[in-house]
Protein backbone atom coordinates (compact mmCIF):
# COMPACT_ATOMS: atom_id res chain seq x y z
CA UNK A 1 0.00 0.00 0.00
CA UNK A 2 1.68 3.60 -1.11
CA UNK A 3 1.13 6.29 1.63
CA UNK A 4 -1.11 7.86 -0.52
CA UNK A 5 -3.66 5.07 -0.95
CA UNK A 6 -3.10 4.99 2.73
CA UNK A 7 -4.19 8.76 3.03
CA UNK A 8 -7.64 8.10 1.64
CA UNK A 9 -8.22 5.09 3.68
CA UNK A 10 -7.23 7.50 6.73
CA UNK A 11 -10.12 9.90 5.70
CA UNK A 12 -12.90 7.25 4.84
CA UNK A 13 -14.45 7.05 8.20
CA UNK A 14 -13.96 10.79 8.62
CA UNK A 15 -16.11 11.18 5.54
CA UNK A 16 -18.38 8.52 6.19
CA UNK A 17 -19.30 10.41 9.59
CA UNK A 18 -19.49 13.78 8.17
CA UNK A 19 -21.85 12.74 5.33
CA UNK A 20 -24.16 10.66 7.76
CA UNK A 21 -24.81 12.69 10.73
CA UNK A 22 -23.65 16.45 8.90
CA UNK A 23 -24.24 16.85 5.00
CA UNK A 24 -27.19 14.47 4.85
CA UNK A 25 -29.37 16.43 7.96
CA UNK A 26 -28.85 19.63 6.75
CA UNK A 27 -29.90 18.85 2.80
CA UNK A 28 -33.10 16.59 4.56
CA UNK A 29 -33.82 19.89 6.74
CA UNK A 30 -33.37 22.20 3.63
CA UNK A 31 -35.82 19.55 1.95
CA UNK A 32 -38.50 19.22 5.00
CA UNK A 33 -38.42 22.85 4.81
CA UNK A 34 -40.42 22.96 1.74
CA UNK A 35 -43.68 20.76 3.12
CA UNK A 36 -46.25 20.67 5.26
CA UNK A 37 -45.26 18.00 8.45
CA UNK A 38 -46.54 17.90 11.14
CA UNK A 39 -46.19 15.41 14.13
CA UNK A 40 -49.93 15.50 14.92
CA UNK A 41 -50.81 14.01 11.26
CA UNK A 42 -48.57 11.18 11.86
CA UNK A 43 -45.62 10.79 8.55
CA UNK A 44 -47.91 12.31 6.12
CA UNK A 45 -45.72 15.39 4.02
CA UNK A 46 -47.12 17.23 1.22
CA UNK A 47 -45.53 19.49 -0.66
CA UNK A 48 -46.34 23.07 -0.36
CA UNK A 49 -43.41 25.00 -2.04
CA UNK A 50 -42.07 28.36 -0.30
CA UNK A 51 -45.54 28.59 1.62
CA UNK A 52 -43.46 28.00 5.02
CA UNK A 53 -41.38 30.62 4.29
CA UNK A 54 -44.04 32.75 3.31
CA UNK A 55 -45.41 32.13 6.71
CA UNK A 56 -42.55 32.98 8.71
CA UNK A 57 -41.43 36.32 6.86
CA UNK A 58 -44.84 37.28 7.81
CA UNK A 59 -44.64 36.13 11.40
CA UNK A 60 -43.71 38.58 14.38
CA UNK A 61 -42.32 36.41 16.62
CA UNK A 62 -39.91 35.37 14.03
CA UNK A 63 -38.99 39.04 14.01
CA UNK A 64 -39.29 39.42 17.74
CA UNK A 65 -36.86 36.36 17.74
CA UNK A 66 -33.95 37.66 14.99
CA UNK A 67 -33.83 41.01 16.14
CA UNK A 68 -32.81 39.84 19.79
CA UNK A 69 -30.28 37.25 18.28
CA UNK A 70 -28.55 40.00 16.31
CA UNK A 71 -28.25 42.57 19.13
CA UNK A 72 -27.29 39.88 21.33
CA UNK A 73 -24.90 38.84 18.53
CA UNK A 74 -23.59 42.48 18.14
CA UNK A 75 -23.65 43.43 21.95
CA UNK A 76 -21.44 40.25 22.58
CA UNK A 77 -18.64 40.12 19.64
CA UNK A 78 -17.92 43.91 19.94
CA UNK A 79 -17.24 43.59 24.03
CA UNK A 80 -15.67 40.04 23.95
CA UNK A 81 -13.46 41.24 20.95
CA UNK A 82 -12.25 44.38 22.84
CA UNK A 83 -12.02 42.89 26.35
CA UNK A 84 -9.97 40.16 24.56
CA UNK A 85 -7.59 42.88 23.27
CA UNK A 86 -7.19 44.57 27.00
CA UNK A 87 -7.11 41.10 28.57
CA UNK A 88 -4.07 40.10 26.01
CA UNK A 89 -1.95 42.98 26.69
CA UNK A 90 -1.99 42.09 30.32
CA UNK A 91 -1.26 38.49 29.97
CA UNK A 92 1.23 38.92 27.97
CA UNK A 93 3.45 41.20 30.44
CA UNK A 94 5.62 40.11 32.09
CA UNK A 95 4.96 40.47 36.41
CA UNK A 96 4.03 38.16 39.18
CA UNK A 97 1.42 36.38 39.29
CA UNK A 98 0.64 35.95 35.36
CA UNK A 99 0.22 32.27 35.91
CA UNK A 100 -2.68 32.73 37.97
CA UNK A 101 -4.43 35.43 35.64
CA UNK A 102 -3.97 32.77 32.77
CA UNK A 103 -5.34 30.02 35.53
CA UNK A 104 -7.99 32.67 36.54
CA UNK A 105 -8.96 33.29 32.61
CA UNK A 106 -9.57 29.45 31.77
CA UNK A 107 -12.48 28.87 34.48
CA UNK A 108 -14.93 30.67 32.64
CA UNK A 109 -13.96 29.24 29.25
CA UNK A 110 -13.88 25.72 30.69
CA UNK A 111 -16.86 25.49 32.59
CA UNK A 112 -20.17 24.48 31.19
CA UNK A 113 -22.58 26.87 29.64
CA UNK A 114 -25.42 26.02 31.93
CA UNK A 115 -23.42 26.41 35.19
CA UNK A 116 -22.74 30.16 34.23
CA UNK A 117 -26.53 30.71 33.16
CA UNK A 118 -27.02 29.17 37.16
CA UNK A 119 -24.25 31.28 38.67
CA UNK A 120 -25.59 34.58 37.15
CA UNK A 121 -28.76 33.69 37.62
CA UNK A 122 -28.12 33.03 41.43
CA UNK A 123 -26.60 36.24 41.12
CA UNK A 124 -29.35 38.32 40.41
CA UNK A 125 -31.96 36.65 42.04
CA UNK A 126 -34.29 39.71 43.20
CA UNK A 127 -34.83 38.84 46.81
CA UNK A 128 -31.08 37.77 47.81
CA UNK A 129 -29.00 38.33 44.88
CA UNK A 130 -25.41 39.57 45.37
CA UNK A 131 -25.50 41.99 42.32
CA UNK A 132 -28.73 43.72 44.13
CA UNK A 133 -27.32 43.79 47.02
CA UNK A 134 -24.21 45.36 46.07
CA UNK A 135 -25.72 48.31 43.61
CA UNK A 136 -28.00 48.85 46.63
CA UNK A 137 -24.71 49.25 48.59
CA UNK A 138 -23.03 51.54 46.76
CA UNK A 139 -26.44 53.40 45.66
CA UNK A 140 -26.67 52.93 41.71
CA UNK A 141 -30.26 51.63 42.38
CA UNK A 142 -32.68 52.12 45.58
CA UNK A 143 -34.16 48.59 45.82
CA UNK A 144 -33.67 45.22 44.53
CA UNK A 145 -34.75 45.03 41.15
CA UNK A 146 -35.96 41.50 39.41
CA UNK A 147 -33.18 41.96 36.46
CA UNK A 148 -34.77 38.90 34.86
CA UNK A 149 -38.51 39.98 34.55
CA UNK A 150 -37.75 43.16 32.24
CA UNK A 151 -36.86 42.58 28.68
CA UNK A 152 -33.96 45.31 28.67
CA UNK A 153 -32.54 44.53 31.96
CA UNK A 154 -32.80 40.74 31.56
CA UNK A 155 -31.34 41.16 27.91
CA UNK A 156 -28.23 42.91 29.67
CA UNK A 157 -28.22 40.21 31.92
CA UNK A 158 -27.64 37.25 29.23
CA UNK A 159 -25.13 39.69 27.14
CA UNK A 160 -22.85 40.19 30.28
CA UNK A 161 -22.58 36.35 31.38
CA UNK A 162 -22.03 35.44 27.95
CA UNK A 163 -19.34 38.19 27.66
CA UNK A 164 -17.80 36.55 31.48
CA UNK A 165 -17.92 33.41 29.65
CA UNK A 166 -16.11 34.21 26.29
CA UNK A 167 -13.67 37.37 26.52
CA UNK A 168 -10.99 35.41 28.16
CA UNK A 169 -11.07 32.98 25.12
CA UNK A 170 -10.86 35.30 22.67
CA UNK A 171 -8.10 37.10 24.86
CA UNK A 172 -6.15 33.96 24.27
CA UNK A 173 -6.26 33.81 20.46
CA UNK A 174 -5.26 37.26 20.63
CA UNK A 175 -2.10 36.68 23.07
CA UNK A 176 -1.24 34.31 20.69
CA UNK A 177 -0.80 37.00 17.71
CA UNK A 178 0.87 39.08 20.21
CA UNK A 179 3.28 36.61 20.68
CA UNK A 180 4.07 36.22 17.18
CA UNK A 181 5.17 40.44 17.12
CA UNK A 182 8.95 40.32 16.64
CA UNK A 183 10.36 41.85 19.73
CA UNK A 184 13.05 43.44 17.65
CA UNK A 185 10.42 45.25 16.03
CA UNK A 186 9.64 47.30 18.62
CA UNK A 187 12.54 47.61 20.05
CA UNK A 188 13.84 49.41 17.23
CA UNK A 189 10.43 51.72 17.08
CA UNK A 190 11.04 52.55 20.72
CA UNK A 191 14.38 53.22 20.05
CA UNK A 192 13.08 55.91 16.87
CA UNK A 193 11.49 57.55 20.01
CA UNK A 194 7.75 55.52 19.45
CA UNK A 195 5.70 55.41 23.06
CA UNK A 196 3.43 52.98 23.97
CA UNK A 197 0.39 54.46 22.54
CA UNK A 198 1.97 54.88 19.00
CA UNK A 199 3.91 51.44 19.60
CA UNK A 200 0.48 50.13 19.56
CA UNK A 201 -1.16 51.85 17.40
CA UNK A 202 1.54 51.83 14.60
CA UNK A 203 2.74 48.02 15.09
CA UNK A 204 0.99 45.45 17.28
CA UNK A 205 -2.58 46.46 16.69
CA UNK A 206 -2.36 46.27 12.83
CA UNK A 207 -0.38 43.01 13.09
CA UNK A 208 -3.58 41.51 14.89
CA UNK A 209 -5.87 42.72 12.78
CA UNK A 210 -5.74 39.19 10.57
CA UNK A 211 -6.28 37.23 13.77
CA UNK A 212 -9.21 39.88 15.26
CA UNK A 213 -10.78 39.64 11.75
CA UNK A 214 -10.96 35.66 12.08
CA UNK A 215 -11.85 35.56 15.68
CA UNK A 216 -14.97 38.17 15.32
CA UNK A 217 -15.97 36.17 12.82
CA UNK A 218 -16.05 32.49 14.34
CA UNK A 219 -17.76 34.66 17.23
CA UNK A 220 -20.42 36.00 14.92
CA UNK A 221 -20.93 32.43 14.13
CA UNK A 222 -21.06 30.89 17.69
CA UNK A 223 -22.88 34.08 18.85
CA UNK A 224 -25.80 33.50 16.09
CA UNK A 225 -26.58 30.22 17.64
CA UNK A 226 -27.17 31.11 20.90
CA UNK A 227 -29.42 28.72 23.03
CA UNK A 228 -27.81 27.55 26.47
CA UNK A 229 -26.98 30.72 28.46
CA UNK A 230 -30.67 31.45 27.44
CA UNK A 231 -32.28 27.99 28.81
CA UNK A 232 -30.47 28.69 31.86
CA UNK A 233 -31.01 32.48 32.85
CA UNK A 234 -34.50 33.45 31.40
CA UNK A 235 -35.54 30.64 29.16
CA UNK A 236 -36.64 33.30 26.59
CA UNK A 237 -38.65 34.88 28.81
CA UNK A 238 -40.28 37.59 29.85
CA UNK A 239 -43.14 37.35 26.97
CA UNK A 240 -40.91 35.46 24.72
CA UNK A 241 -38.33 38.73 24.48
CA UNK A 242 -35.34 36.83 24.62
CA UNK A 243 -36.06 34.38 22.87
CA UNK A 244 -33.63 33.25 20.35
CA UNK A 245 -34.01 32.19 16.72
CA UNK A 246 -32.41 28.69 17.70
CA UNK A 247 -34.59 28.72 20.77
CA UNK A 248 -37.69 29.77 18.63
CA UNK A 249 -37.43 27.07 16.18
CA UNK A 250 -36.76 24.18 18.84
CA UNK A 251 -39.78 25.03 20.07
CA UNK A 252 -41.52 25.12 16.77
CA UNK A 253 -39.87 21.16 16.42
CA UNK A 254 -39.99 19.77 19.79
CA UNK A 255 -42.86 21.65 21.02
CA UNK A 256 -45.13 22.04 18.77
CA UNK A 257 -44.19 19.06 16.27
CA UNK A 258 -44.23 21.40 13.13
CA UNK A 259 -41.19 19.85 11.21
CA UNK A 260 -41.99 21.64 8.40
CA UNK A 261 -42.02 25.37 9.57
CA UNK A 262 -38.94 24.31 11.69
CA UNK A 263 -37.22 23.45 8.61
CA UNK A 264 -37.76 26.60 7.21
CA UNK A 265 -36.31 29.07 10.41
CA UNK A 266 -33.24 26.22 10.38
CA UNK A 267 -32.44 26.86 6.66
CA UNK A 268 -32.89 30.40 7.45
CA UNK A 269 -30.64 30.02 10.49
CA UNK A 270 -28.33 27.73 8.18
CA UNK A 271 -28.05 29.92 5.23
CA UNK A 272 -27.02 33.55 7.40
CA UNK A 273 -24.33 31.54 9.05
CA UNK A 274 -23.43 30.44 5.23
CA UNK A 275 -22.46 33.90 4.34
CA UNK A 276 -20.39 34.20 7.33
CA UNK A 277 -18.70 31.09 6.49
CA UNK A 278 -18.33 32.52 2.92
CA UNK A 279 -16.46 35.27 3.84
CA UNK A 280 -14.62 33.27 6.49
CA UNK A 281 -12.91 30.65 4.23
CA UNK A 282 -12.54 33.91 1.47
CA UNK A 283 -10.67 35.47 4.03
CA UNK A 284 -8.65 32.17 5.00
CA UNK A 285 -7.44 31.74 1.27
CA UNK A 286 -6.37 35.03 1.20
CA UNK A 287 -4.19 34.74 3.74
CA UNK A 288 -2.57 31.49 2.53
CA UNK B 1 8.60 44.75 32.83
CA UNK B 2 7.30 48.10 34.43
CA UNK B 3 10.25 50.38 35.92
CA UNK B 4 8.19 53.16 37.96
CA UNK B 5 6.48 52.60 41.09
CA UNK B 6 3.39 54.32 41.00
CA UNK B 7 2.96 52.79 37.67
CA UNK B 8 3.49 49.14 39.25
CA UNK B 9 0.65 50.00 41.73
CA UNK B 10 -1.84 51.50 39.25
CA UNK B 11 -1.21 47.97 37.12
CA UNK B 12 -1.63 45.77 40.13
CA UNK B 13 -4.28 47.78 41.11
CA UNK B 14 -6.25 47.07 37.28
CA UNK B 15 -5.31 43.47 37.61
CA UNK B 16 -6.63 42.78 40.80
CA UNK B 17 -9.71 44.64 39.28
CA UNK B 18 -10.24 42.19 36.22
CA UNK B 19 -9.27 39.03 38.65
CA UNK B 20 -11.82 39.67 40.92
CA UNK B 21 -14.31 41.10 38.52
CA UNK B 22 -13.52 37.44 36.15
CA UNK B 23 -13.60 35.23 39.57
CA UNK B 24 -15.91 36.49 41.36
CA UNK B 25 -19.41 34.22 39.65
CA UNK B 26 -16.86 31.34 40.89
CA UNK B 27 -16.36 32.22 44.11
CA UNK B 28 -19.58 33.01 44.87
CA UNK B 29 -20.75 29.62 43.73
CA UNK B 30 -18.16 28.04 45.83
CA UNK B 31 -19.42 30.04 48.77
CA UNK B 32 -23.25 29.06 48.58
CA UNK B 33 -22.50 25.64 47.89
CA UNK B 34 -21.65 25.83 51.57
CA UNK B 35 -24.05 27.64 53.23
CA UNK B 36 -26.96 26.89 54.95
CA UNK B 37 -30.16 28.17 53.68
CA UNK B 38 -30.42 31.16 55.89
CA UNK B 39 -27.15 32.51 54.95
CA UNK B 40 -28.02 32.03 51.22
CA UNK B 41 -31.31 34.60 52.24
CA UNK B 42 -29.17 37.10 54.46
CA UNK B 43 -26.43 37.47 51.88
CA UNK B 44 -23.19 36.83 53.83
CA UNK B 45 -20.16 37.41 51.53
CA UNK B 46 -18.48 33.77 53.40
CA UNK B 47 -20.38 31.00 55.33
CA UNK B 48 -19.95 31.51 58.93
CA UNK B 49 -21.74 27.88 59.71
CA UNK B 50 -20.16 26.02 56.98
CA UNK B 51 -21.86 22.80 55.91
CA UNK B 52 -21.97 20.07 53.31
CA UNK B 53 -25.30 19.79 53.63
CA UNK B 54 -25.57 20.86 50.19
CA UNK B 55 -23.63 18.66 49.00
CA UNK B 56 -25.45 15.76 50.06
CA UNK B 57 -28.71 17.29 49.27
CA UNK B 58 -27.19 17.94 45.85
CA UNK B 59 -26.98 13.51 45.55
CA UNK B 60 -30.08 12.81 47.43
CA UNK B 61 -32.78 15.25 45.22
CA UNK B 62 -31.38 13.85 41.80
CA UNK B 63 -29.34 11.34 40.82
CA UNK B 64 -26.04 13.39 40.19
CA UNK B 65 -23.76 10.22 40.77
CA UNK B 66 -25.88 8.37 37.54
CA UNK B 67 -25.53 11.64 35.33
CA UNK B 68 -21.77 12.31 36.44
CA UNK B 69 -21.31 8.53 35.42
CA UNK B 70 -23.26 9.21 31.94
CA UNK B 71 -21.25 12.06 30.83
CA UNK B 72 -17.95 10.64 31.57
CA UNK B 73 -19.17 7.77 29.39
CA UNK B 74 -20.33 9.41 26.66
CA UNK B 75 -17.61 12.17 26.69
CA UNK B 76 -14.82 9.74 27.28
CA UNK B 77 -15.89 7.37 24.07
CA UNK B 78 -16.68 10.68 21.99
CA UNK B 79 -13.41 11.86 22.47
CA UNK B 80 -11.24 8.57 22.26
CA UNK B 81 -13.13 8.03 18.65
CA UNK B 82 -12.29 11.34 17.68
CA UNK B 83 -9.11 11.02 18.64
CA UNK B 84 -8.85 7.88 16.08
CA UNK B 85 -10.11 9.16 13.42
CA UNK B 86 -9.28 12.80 13.88
CA UNK B 87 -5.63 11.52 14.02
CA UNK B 88 -5.68 9.69 10.94
CA UNK B 89 -7.64 12.21 9.16
CA UNK B 90 -4.79 15.15 10.32
CA UNK B 91 -1.87 12.60 9.36
CA UNK B 92 -3.69 12.08 5.93
CA UNK B 93 -4.16 15.78 4.97
CA UNK B 94 -0.68 16.86 6.53
CA UNK B 95 1.25 13.95 5.08
CA UNK B 96 0.17 12.57 1.74
CA UNK B 97 -0.51 13.82 -1.21
CA UNK B 98 -4.26 13.04 -1.42
CA UNK B 99 -6.76 14.83 -3.63
CA UNK B 100 -8.95 17.48 -2.36
CA UNK B 101 -7.33 18.70 1.26
CA UNK B 102 -8.55 22.53 0.22
CA UNK B 103 -12.39 20.66 -0.14
CA UNK B 104 -11.80 18.66 3.33
CA UNK B 105 -10.63 21.40 5.22
CA UNK B 106 -13.16 23.93 4.33
CA UNK B 107 -16.18 21.06 4.67
CA UNK B 108 -14.43 20.66 8.15
CA UNK B 109 -14.80 24.41 9.05
CA UNK B 110 -17.89 24.64 7.85
CA UNK B 111 -19.36 21.81 9.88
CA UNK B 112 -17.92 22.65 13.07
CA UNK B 113 -19.36 26.22 12.73
CA UNK B 114 -22.77 24.69 11.38
CA UNK B 115 -25.38 25.59 14.18
CA UNK B 116 -26.89 22.41 15.77
CA UNK B 117 -30.63 23.39 15.33
CA UNK B 118 -30.02 22.74 11.37
CA UNK B 119 -29.36 18.94 11.72
CA UNK B 120 -30.88 18.44 14.65
CA UNK B 121 -33.98 16.97 13.80
CA UNK B 122 -32.71 14.54 10.96
CA UNK B 123 -29.89 13.36 13.52
CA UNK B 124 -33.13 13.08 16.10
CA UNK B 125 -35.15 10.94 13.29
CA UNK B 126 -31.96 8.60 12.83
CA UNK B 127 -31.33 7.87 15.84
CA UNK B 128 -34.94 6.73 16.36
CA UNK B 129 -34.39 3.96 13.54
CA UNK B 130 -31.12 3.46 14.95
CA UNK B 131 -32.72 2.68 18.50
CA UNK B 132 -30.51 4.93 19.96
CA UNK B 133 -32.22 7.66 21.70
CA UNK B 134 -32.28 7.68 25.23
CA UNK B 135 -28.59 5.45 25.47
CA UNK B 136 -25.14 6.32 25.54
CA UNK B 137 -24.59 5.35 21.71
CA UNK B 138 -26.27 8.21 20.50
CA UNK B 139 -24.76 10.78 22.17
CA UNK B 140 -21.42 9.10 21.96
CA UNK B 141 -21.83 9.30 18.10
CA UNK B 142 -23.02 13.21 17.78
CA UNK B 143 -20.28 14.78 20.26
CA UNK B 144 -17.84 12.58 18.07
CA UNK B 145 -19.01 14.63 15.14
CA UNK B 146 -18.45 17.91 16.72
CA UNK B 147 -15.29 16.67 18.46
CA UNK B 148 -14.06 15.25 15.28
CA UNK B 149 -13.67 18.24 13.87
CA UNK B 150 -12.04 20.10 16.52
CA UNK B 151 -9.70 17.05 16.46
CA UNK B 152 -8.66 17.68 12.71
CA UNK B 153 -8.26 21.31 12.70
CA UNK B 154 -6.22 21.57 15.70
CA UNK B 155 -4.44 18.21 14.83
CA UNK B 156 -3.02 18.26 11.44
CA UNK B 157 -0.68 22.02 12.37
CA UNK B 158 0.78 19.16 15.24
CA UNK B 159 1.34 16.33 12.32
CA UNK B 160 3.04 19.05 10.11
CA UNK B 161 5.76 20.38 12.31
CA UNK B 162 7.51 16.63 12.41
CA UNK B 163 9.93 16.81 10.39
CA UNK B 164 9.50 14.54 7.16
CA UNK B 165 12.76 13.01 7.35
CA UNK B 166 12.56 11.05 9.92
CA UNK B 167 9.53 9.20 7.90
CA UNK B 168 11.79 9.21 4.82
CA UNK B 169 14.51 7.24 6.56
CA UNK B 170 11.98 4.76 8.24
CA UNK B 171 10.43 4.25 4.58
CA UNK B 172 14.29 3.80 2.87
CA UNK B 173 14.73 1.19 5.71
CA UNK B 174 11.86 -0.57 4.63
CA UNK B 175 8.89 0.32 6.81
CA UNK B 176 5.39 0.42 5.41
CA UNK B 177 3.68 3.29 5.49
CA UNK B 178 1.17 2.19 8.43
CA UNK B 179 4.51 1.50 10.13
CA UNK B 180 5.88 5.03 9.74
CA UNK B 181 2.21 6.30 11.19
CA UNK B 182 2.17 4.11 14.15
CA UNK B 183 5.63 3.53 15.31
CA UNK B 184 7.18 6.80 14.32
CA UNK B 185 4.86 9.88 13.87
CA UNK B 186 2.04 8.67 16.57
CA UNK B 187 4.84 8.99 19.39
CA UNK B 188 5.92 12.14 18.10
CA UNK B 189 2.55 13.74 17.94
CA UNK B 190 1.27 12.19 21.50
CA UNK B 191 1.41 15.24 23.67
CA UNK B 192 -0.17 17.07 20.97
CA UNK B 193 -2.95 14.55 20.83
CA UNK B 194 -3.64 14.51 24.53
CA UNK B 195 -3.88 18.37 24.32
CA UNK B 196 -6.40 17.86 21.74
CA UNK B 197 -8.38 15.35 23.63
CA UNK B 198 -8.75 17.60 27.07
CA UNK B 199 -10.27 20.03 24.76
CA UNK B 200 -12.23 17.72 22.86
CA UNK B 201 -13.38 15.87 26.27
CA UNK B 202 -14.29 19.64 27.70
CA UNK B 203 -16.46 20.32 24.48
CA UNK B 204 -18.49 17.07 24.99
CA UNK B 205 -18.81 16.94 29.45
CA UNK B 206 -20.38 20.53 28.37
CA UNK B 207 -22.91 19.97 25.68
CA UNK B 208 -26.33 20.70 26.14
CA UNK B 209 -28.10 21.13 23.24
CA UNK B 210 -28.12 17.30 21.81
CA UNK B 211 -28.13 15.73 25.40
CA UNK B 212 -31.28 17.33 26.26
CA UNK B 213 -33.36 16.62 23.02
CA UNK B 214 -31.92 13.64 22.23
CA UNK B 215 -32.15 11.75 26.07
CA UNK B 216 -35.31 13.54 27.46
CA UNK B 217 -36.15 9.83 29.43
CA UNK B 218 -33.07 7.96 30.25
CA UNK B 219 -29.27 8.36 30.55
CA UNK B 220 -29.19 12.07 31.32
CA UNK B 221 -25.67 13.83 31.33
CA UNK B 222 -24.52 16.80 33.98
CA UNK B 223 -25.95 19.41 32.27
CA UNK B 224 -29.33 18.19 31.58
CA UNK B 225 -29.36 16.81 35.02
CA UNK B 226 -28.39 20.41 36.30
CA UNK B 227 -31.83 21.94 35.04
CA UNK B 228 -33.64 19.18 36.84
CA UNK B 229 -33.05 20.89 40.35
CA UNK B 230 -35.27 23.42 39.26
CA UNK B 231 -38.89 22.62 39.85
CA UNK B 232 -42.71 24.45 40.07
CA UNK B 233 -40.91 27.78 40.36
CA UNK B 234 -38.50 27.10 43.08
CA UNK B 235 -34.93 26.69 43.03
CA UNK B 236 -33.15 25.42 45.46
CA UNK B 237 -29.87 27.28 45.64
CA UNK B 238 -27.91 26.02 47.97
CA UNK B 239 -28.03 21.76 46.62
CA UNK B 240 -27.75 23.51 43.14
CA UNK B 241 -24.66 25.69 43.66
CA UNK B 242 -23.51 22.53 44.91
CA UNK B 243 -24.38 20.36 42.25
CA UNK B 244 -22.58 22.34 39.81
CA UNK B 245 -19.42 22.26 41.92
CA UNK B 246 -19.53 19.11 41.74
CA UNK B 247 -19.77 19.43 38.01
CA UNK B 248 -17.09 21.66 37.27
CA UNK B 249 -14.23 20.10 39.71
CA UNK B 250 -13.46 17.97 37.03
CA UNK B 251 -12.73 20.55 34.45
CA UNK B 252 -10.79 22.62 36.99
CA UNK B 253 -8.73 20.44 38.10
CA UNK B 254 -7.89 19.66 34.34
CA UNK B 255 -7.27 23.20 33.77
CA UNK B 256 -5.27 23.50 37.02
CA UNK B 257 -2.82 21.19 36.07
CA UNK B 258 -2.64 21.39 32.17
CA UNK B 259 -2.63 24.87 32.28
CA UNK B 260 0.07 25.51 30.09
CA UNK B 261 -1.03 22.51 27.36
CA UNK B 262 -4.85 23.70 26.95
CA UNK B 263 -3.27 27.60 26.52
CA UNK B 264 -0.61 26.34 24.60
CA UNK B 265 -3.46 23.90 22.32
CA UNK B 266 -5.95 26.78 22.21
CA UNK B 267 -3.01 29.24 21.00
CA UNK B 268 -1.63 27.21 18.41
CA UNK B 269 -4.74 25.83 16.95
CA UNK B 270 -7.16 27.96 17.11
CA UNK B 271 -7.05 30.04 14.53
CA UNK B 272 -5.27 29.26 10.73
CA UNK B 273 -2.73 31.58 10.71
Amino acid sequence: MTRKQMGYLFITPTLLIFALLAVYPVLKTIGLSFFEYRLQFGEAKSFIGFSNYYKLFSTPRFYASLRFTILFTILTVTTEVGLGLLFAQFMNMNYKGRSFLRLVVLIPWAIPTIVSGFIWRFMVNDQYGILNHIFESVGIIDSFIPWLSQPATATAVLVTADIWKTSPYISLLVLAGLQNIQRSQLEAASIDGANAVQRYFSIIFPALIPILATATLFRLIQSFKVYTIIVALTNGGPANSTESLTLYTLRTYFDAGNYGYGSALATVTFSSNGSHCTYVSAGNSKQD
Amino acid sequence: MIERKIDRVIFYAFLTFFIVLIGFPFFWQLSNSFKPEREIFDIKWLPEVPTWANYAAAFSRQPLFSFLMNSLIIAGFATLLALLFGSMTAYAIARTNIRGKKPLLLLILSISLLPPIVIISPIYNIMRALSLLNSHGGLIIVNMLFCLTLSVWFLTPYFNSVPTELEDSASIDGASPFQCYTTIIMPIVAPGVFTVGILAFIQAWNEYLFALVMNPIRVKTVTVGLKLYEADNYIPWGPLMAASVVIIVPLIAVVMFLQRQIIGGIMSGGLKE
